[in-house]
């Protein structure tokens, strides 16, 4: 023992470190999510990805296109029954071969990490620890791989590689508690930039085939308003992002929405009064997604998001009448 | 007090034992560092009745073991209709988990009788109601996510911000082509 500075002072000092989290650390992080996000919504790329959660792989082509401003996306699965997605900017268009059936669905895909909220960029480090990793070789490129550890057990952690002279994410995997993969996305062989051919983009299947059945979907965004719910005892580092109602295929009442962030992940909370026909309730999961269920008096809530099942569950406990 | 009714609530007090816990034990999953937290739990009453269910509605859930003529062709037929999986993971599938899962939906459909139990379920009760559970179940299965909730989500997922449509695109194709307005 010698002239180091007291104990007291010293554990002082490794609270003030774990706590106060360096102001160009946090920017680091921000800024490498954000060009990972605009990489993916600017530039041109065609590729095959696979999609792995459980023990299931699905596998897809992928084609994305950004023509001034215009982005144009198409998913075709290479495995299963025959489906093929393209998006134009909101509007979603799915073609089903093996059913016969073309859904149309203006979606908004809303950006939610690029527009983190000030408060969040901030706070995003009190909750991961943030690094860069290993450099790898993945889909023939080479990618620097980053890690958002999570601080606390009510959050997965996240590993994403980024193309090094793009910053297109190739891979990226969701990490439970025990360090095991819970869904992973990963491309396998990739183009970006260069000249794409447009044809790409267009259906294998005719634009209107005359004897599918085209089911259009109204537009379904949240419109901001107070749903009269509330969840007492967020987890710590989760905003709410948005609040309001919204009309769902298959739901016969307007179903009240609310979506908290960390700035990571999202969790959303759905309230719908107790449907006609008995639902499932406890927890299910869909690769990342954990998903609670439970009855309250007349009403049925539902949590999810890509955080560990015991979060959800937390959340769906904590949802009450404001 | 039924005791799915306590056993389903929140559990709020230190080192009181989830039914989850009992049911990862029955399947040999549980986090070693709880193992001796549980055992010691399962000396209380309620936590044996809930041990006891799980391996009755597990039993019933997985019926009786004789198998029906034409077994070989439909599990062939079966089988040529599953996914390859290229890279098997441990899923939790073991008895327990199910009767879990059951024991959840047991306690949706608000069953009667349960709720009169008070100390060891009678068997046959366990029985009766465990088959009522699983044809809930089975009616529910193919919807247990439901994929409008799935996509209304992702939509505001950074997940979705970061990776381009990927995770989204993914959900919508994964969804079911159904005709409902």
């Amino acid at each position: 023992m010698s002239g180091g500075p007291p104990e007291l002072l010293r554990t002082g000092l490794f609270a003030a470190t774990l706590f106060v989290v360096p102001v160009t650390q946090a920017q680091e992080a921000t800024q490498w999510l954000q060009r990972a996000a605009d990489a993916a919504r600017t530039l041109d790329y065609v590729g095959t990805v696979s999609n792995q959660h459980g023990n299931r792989i699905e596998t897809s082509r992928l084609a994305h296109f950004n023509d001034v401003g215009t982005e144009y996306e198409k998913l075709t699965s290479l495995d299963g029954p025959a489906r093929e997605v393209i998006r134009l900017n909101d509007q979603v268009r799915c073609y089903y071969n093996d059913a016969r059936v073309v859904r149309v669905e203006p979606r908004a895909l809303h950006n939610v990490f690029p527009s983190l909220l000030p408060q969040q960029q901030s706070t995003l480090l009190e909750h991961y620890t943030f690094r860069k990793a290993e450099t790898a070789r993945i889909a023939g490129r080479d990618t620097q791989a980053y890690v958002f550890e999570p601080r606390d057990n009510l959050r997965y952690g996240h590993k994403f590689w980024a193309d090094i002279s793009s910053g297109l994410l190739l891979k990226a995997r969701l990490i439970n508690e025990k360090g095991d993969a819970v869904e992973q996305f990963a491309f396998t062989d990739i183009q970006i930039g260069g000249r794409l051919d447009r044809t790409q983009f267009r259906t294998v299947f005719p634009p209107a085939p005359a004897d599918w059945q085209v089911i259009e979907t109204p537009g379904a965004d949240v419109a901001p308003h107070e749903t009269g719910w509330a969840v007492k005892d967020l987890p710590p580092g989760f905003t709410k992002v948005v609040e309001g109602f919204r009309t769902l295929r298959g739901k016969p009442d307007k179903v009240a929405h609310l979506v908290f962030s960390d700035g990571l992940v999202a969790i959303s909370v759905f309230v719908e009064p107790t449907p006609a026909s008995p639902q499932p309730v406890g927890l299910s999961q869909q690769g990342g997604v954990n998903v609670f269920t439970r009855p309250l008096n007349e009403h049925l809530i539902t949590v999810l998001g890509e955080a560990p099942g015991s979060t959800v569950r937390q959340i769906a406990y904590a949802v009450s009448r404001r | 007090m039924g005791i799915f009714q306590a056993d389903l609530g929140v559990h709020g007090a230190a080192g009181s034992v989830e039914p989850e816990e009992i049911s990862l034990l029955m399947d040999g999953e549980l986090d070693g560092t709880r193992v001796e937290t549980v055992c010691i739990g399962l000396r209380q009453s309620h936590c044996v009745s809930t041990w006891v269910c799980y391996h009755v509605i597990g039993d019933a859930l997985r019926g009786p073991c004789a198998t029906r003529s034409g077994f070989a062709e439909r599990f062939s037929q079966r089988l040529d209709s599953e996914p390859t999986v290229l890279a098997p993971q441990r899923r939790r599938t073991g008895p327990a988990a199910i009767a879990l899962a059951a024991a959840a939906t047991v306690a949706a459909v608000s069953v009667v009788g349960w709720v009169a139990l008070s100390t060891m379920p009678m068997p046959d009760t366990a029985i009766t109601v465990a088959r009522q559970a699983a044809l809930v179940r089975a009616a529910d299965a193919r919807r247990a996510v439901d994929s409008e909730y799935l996509l209304a989500h992702q939509e505001y997922s950074p997940s979705t911000g970061i990776q381009g449509a990927r995770p989204y695109l993914r959900a919508v194709a994964a969804s079911e082509p159904d005709a409902r307005p």
